[in-house]
């Protein structure tokens, strides 16, 4: 990702932003898009394209859960462990997709193909216990099994041209 | 902290304050009257009501409300309040000890407590930590927390010189604000903030800066310590001495630590001087102190004599001083360095009259400046009164490199909107964020319309013009200063390149061209040098020739020189943080050090010295002290005139308008011989000979180096060169070569510093400008 190439995808945006500390979040979720995380020189491009310091912009990355300062799978497999999910069976789900993979609790397996963690509330309780990959829909209620179709189903796609997360 | 409304005003020209709405409200039951505008917490301080704060900074900018610590009840107003960010009001009815606002106090402490580790035993903050005084003093007594606290490894280095411990940290931001808004240099930042909020840089690389010291003085608990302070006192076993530092010629106000008889630490002033630093001080200035203790430092006094080489007593040393100086037909030179305080200076040309013939001549190294002197009389101004300038323009030199704590003055002005010019043949730091006139080396006049320019337009301007750049060249100097004339709003402020040149200047010591003049005709018989090197000096190796031929010598110096070796009788100095005194610095500002440690015990000040020496002479002056000689020479110099050692206190005050002259009339201007490259010679504090000497700066210290633009090296051949050998009729030196598109082609950066590089021996007497050859290092000169 060239700063060029960034800086030509917030031009038609950038009037969007009247602080324009807030273009940041669109170009990190845009220049993550590329590796699927958020490599240092990605966030150095952010920091060019936007005018504040790498500092700055790795600041407000570590904020929020769902852009990656460090590198993680094609697909990330978020579990939701609140209440509802979490008195549905989440914790059974986990560890049943944990095992498959192959993991000992969160993380990336070795191929990297998936990161598996835990998440707080994603918002669709009347289908816990459910789970998200990357910003798709959220899926449930899901039996073990379920999610290990899921899985299967995922390690047949080709790799995305870009990360939606 | 203290509060910049109740600052000392600017004592140059152009400080007015208008008259001030004053509101009256009640604190605690207690009526007070306090400025419209003023925060609560400043109202409540001045009339003696401490609110506990942490966050809260008044040089930082705005308050920001981070720490909840100053939640007061305000009648009237829903909920508590936070008193650094609420400006008093008329008839306000506030407090700060009802249940409401003592339940928050416990409150706040309690959960800023939440994940502090509480390891003050091993904290070097423990005992000078307002997060353990708050505690104690506002807080809760005990904790309701049984949860597991939040643990990090620790220390994490932040940066070679500044450590971080994770868990101690409150989050208040005041280091974070530092970084972004004062020094600008965007490198701190609030990672994860939240509940596992940490201060990091980008990707964890080390925070790199001139002023990233400072975060350590603003941090309220042990989160940023420094590290080569790490462990070394508990604040009970420290003395803390207010002095200045002598590392530049701006004359920061410092605080020294002393334990075990060493300066363990240099701190800015608790309570800063707002006419100077502010209370910021440079990293150079404030790990400088290990040079004290450096392999160079001379420890004891040395005889050489017939009986050969050693080490003898001070007394002994005196005594065989005197000797030397006393038979009336000798012809004696005193040769002033730096730093030398202007008592040491005044006793020096009091000694003067006293030994050998009565006449010997005192002269000091340092600019000529033929030239300078309408610049010198112009209105001068203090560096607060760059807070109120609208108009700021900068010609010559560096002061970023310099005289570092000015960028903060300028970064700060440029931040209220003010216009900041730069303009010279250097790149500096400042020069993304303001106006920048890159001028052709050796034509500095060319700038001058861009100066015309913006103070014409402005109402309060100030001209910041280098002492060095405006000596090489005075016809600009001329130009420029009745250019100033037309403007009288306007004030200037000469950016000094050497520490006690203005106190000397002040006292009629002139530069030592004519001494070397003498020495070389074999006029002088005893050279008496005060911390002057003039072999690593301009025309260095002239000199050393020079020298080689004096029938003896006696250096007095704190450290090593190339004086040292050739010398019939060392006498070890103290350094400045040890000495007692008083410091002029760049904008006349007479500031006293004061002794904070004695490291070494066989050295002496100069001052103490120079007495001594005239008793032995038998023609003792009257003074015992510093401050006797003060009053003296107080009585005797205009430029002093009025000021009181003991009224100088420890914020000092502003010598006379005009300050002393120069060397003598201007000169024109100097057309270097030669086709080489036109030098530009540039002295930075980071580089000095102190940075290289403490061990603490090994990570930021800058090499003494050649720097090219890369056509020029390019042109020259050595493009790919690490070092070159530069030549000038005054010396030739292989040095580390730096290329650098900023620079300007045609021209030689000259950085200089390390005494050991032999860079400054490069360039002339005159402070003219000159030409230097560069080209490729032969081998067994790199070798050497």
């Amino acid at each position: 990702m060239t700063v060029a190439e960034l800086e030509e995808h917030l031009a038609p945006i950038r009037h969007e932003y009247a602080d324009p500390r807030s273009l940041i979040l669109p170009a990190l979720r845009y220049v993550q898009g590329e590796a699927g995380w958020l490599p240092p020189h990605a966030m150095a491009a952010v920091a060019e394209a936007t005018g504040f310091s790498q500092a700055y912009v790795e600041s407000v990355a570590t904020f929020y859960d769902r852009l990656y300062i460090d590198e993680v799978g094609r697909y990330c497999i978020n579990v939701c462990v609140t209440l509802s999910c979490m008195l549905r069976g989440s914790d059974e789900l986990f560890e049943h997709i944990a095992d498959y993979l192959g993991l000992d609790g969160e993380g990336t397996t070795a191929d990297g193909m998936f990161t598996l963690a835990r998440v707080q509330c994603i918002g669709a309780c009347d289908r816990a216990p459910c789970l998200q990959v990357d910003s798709g829909v959220q899926l449930g209620p899901l039996e073990p099994a379920d999610a290990t179709c899921l899985i299967d189903d995922l390690r047949a796609e080709p790799a995305p041209a870009r990360y939606d997360r | 902290m203290a509060d910049p409304a109740s600052s000392p005003g600017g004592s140059g020209a152009g400080g007015e304050t208008p008259p001030v709405d004053v509101v009256s409200l009640t604190v605690n039951g207690r009526a007070i009257e306090a400025p419209k505008g003023t925060m609560l917490v400043d109202a409540a301080k001045a009339a003696g009501i401490e609110i506990p704060i942490f966050c809260y900074e008044p040089r930082l900018g705005a308050p920001i409300g981070a720490c909840r610590m100053c939640l007061v009840e305000v009648e009237g107003m829903r909920g508590l309040q936070t008193a650094c960010s609420t400006p008093v009001a008329p008839d306000m009815v506030v407090s700060t000890e009802s249940e409401l606002a003592k339940d928050a106090q416990d409150g706040v402490l309690e959960l800023l407590l939440a994940n502090h580790p509480l390891d003050c035993p091993v904290c070097d903050k423990g005992g000078e930590c307002p997060l353990q005084d708050r505690t104690f003093r506002f807080g809760p007594g005990q904790t309701r927390t049984v949860e597991p606290k939040l643990h990090f490894p620790k220390p994490l280095d932040l940066s070679p010189l500044v450590a971080l411990d994770r868990e101690r940290c409150i989050a208040c931001y005041r280091c974070v604000r530092f970084s972004q808004e004062v020094a600008e240099d965007g490198q701190l930042t609030f990672q994860e903030r939240g509940d596992h909020v940490e201060i990091a840089t980008f990707s964890g690389d080390p925070y790199e800066g001139r002023f990233t010291g400072n975060t350590i003085d603003l941090c309220p608990v042990g989160a940023l310590t420094s590290n080569p302070y790490r462990f070394v006192s508990r604040p009970w076993d420290i003395k803390n001495t207010p002095s200045v530092c002598a590392g530049c010629s701006v004359g920061c106000n410092l605080e020294a630590t002393e334990r075990d008889n060493e300066v363990k630490r240099l701190t800015g002033r608790p309570e800063p001087n707002f006419a100077v630093e502010e209370g910021w001080i440079c990293d150079r200035g404030r790990w400088g102190y290990p040079a004290l203790r450096s392999d160079e430092r001379i420890t004891g006094p040395v005889l050489v004599d017939a009986v050969g080489r050693r080490t003898v007593l001070l007394d002994r040393a005196v005594n065989e001083a005197a000797g030397m100086l006393g038979r009336r037909e000798l012809r004696v030179a005193v040769l002033l360095g730096e730093p030398i305080t202007v008592e040491a200076g005044f006793l020096a040309t009091e000694f003067a009259t006293r030994a050998g013939n009565g006449e010997a001549m005192v002269r000091r190294m340092g600019i000529p400046g033929h030239g300078l002197d309408p610049l010198r009389a112009l209105p001068g101004a203090q560096m607060d009164d760059l807070d109120r300038a609208d108009a700021i323009v900068v010609l010559g030199g560096d002061p970023c490199a310099q005289q570092p704590v000015a960028e903060l003055r300028l970064r700060k002005a440029l931040r209220r909107g003010a216009r900041v010019a730069m303009a010279g043949p250097r790149p500096t730091a400042l020069d993304p964020s303001c106006q920048v006139t890159r001028t052709t080396p050796g034509h500095l006049q060319d700038a001058l319309p861009i100066v015309a320019e913006l103070i014409g337009a402005a109402e309060r301007p100030i001209v910041m013009w280098d002492e060095a750049d405006l000596a090489a060249e005075p016809d600009a100097a001329a130009a420029l200063a009745a250019l100033i004339e037309d403007h009288p709003a306007t004030r200037a402020i000469e950016l000094a390149c050497d520490v006690s040149g203005p106190g000397l200047r002040a006292l009629g010591v002139a530069t030592a061209e004519d001494m070397l003049a003498a020495l070389e005709a074999g006029e002088v018989d005893v050279l008496l040098t005060i911390q002057a090197d003039p072999t690593t000096g301009p025309e260095g190796a002239r000199w050393s020739r020079a020298i080689d031929g004096v029938p003896r010598i006696i250096e007095m110096s704190t450290y090593r020189s190339g004086v040292t070796d050739r010398a019939d009788l060392v006498l070890p100095l103290l350094t400045a943080l040890e000495d007692e005194g008083v410091l002029v610095s760049m904008t006349g500002r007479a500031q006293r050090l004061r002794p904070a440690a004695r490291e070494c015990a066989d050295a002496a000040s100069a001052w103490e010295l120079l007495i001594a020496l005239t008793h032995r002479l038998g023609r003792p002056v009257p003074d015992r002290t510093p401050a006797q000689a003060f009053s003296r020479l107080a009585a005797e110099h205009a430029a002093f005139a009025g000021l009181d050692y003991g009224e100088l206190g420890t914020t000092g005050a502003v010598i006379a308008q005009g300050r002393g002259a120069g060397a003598g009339g201007p000169a024109a201007r100097r057309n270097p011989a030669g086709d080489g490259l036109l030098v530009i010679p540039c002295r930075p504090v980071f580089g000095d000979a102190t940075a290289h000497r403490s061990d603490a700066l090994a990570s930021v210290v800058e090499p003494t180096r050649v720097g090219l633009a890369p056509a020029e090296a390019e042109r020259l051949g050595v493009r790919t060169e690490a070092r070159v050998r530069i030549t000038t009729p005054h010396g030739e030196a292989v040095l580390p070569l730096e290329v650098d598109s900023r620079l300007h082609e045609g021209a030689a950066y000259l950085f200089t510093g390390d005494p050991h590089a032999g860079a400054a021996a490069l360039l002339p007497m005159d402070g003219g400008p000159v030409r230097a050859a560069v080209g490729v290092a032969q081998r067994e000169q790199v070798e050497a």
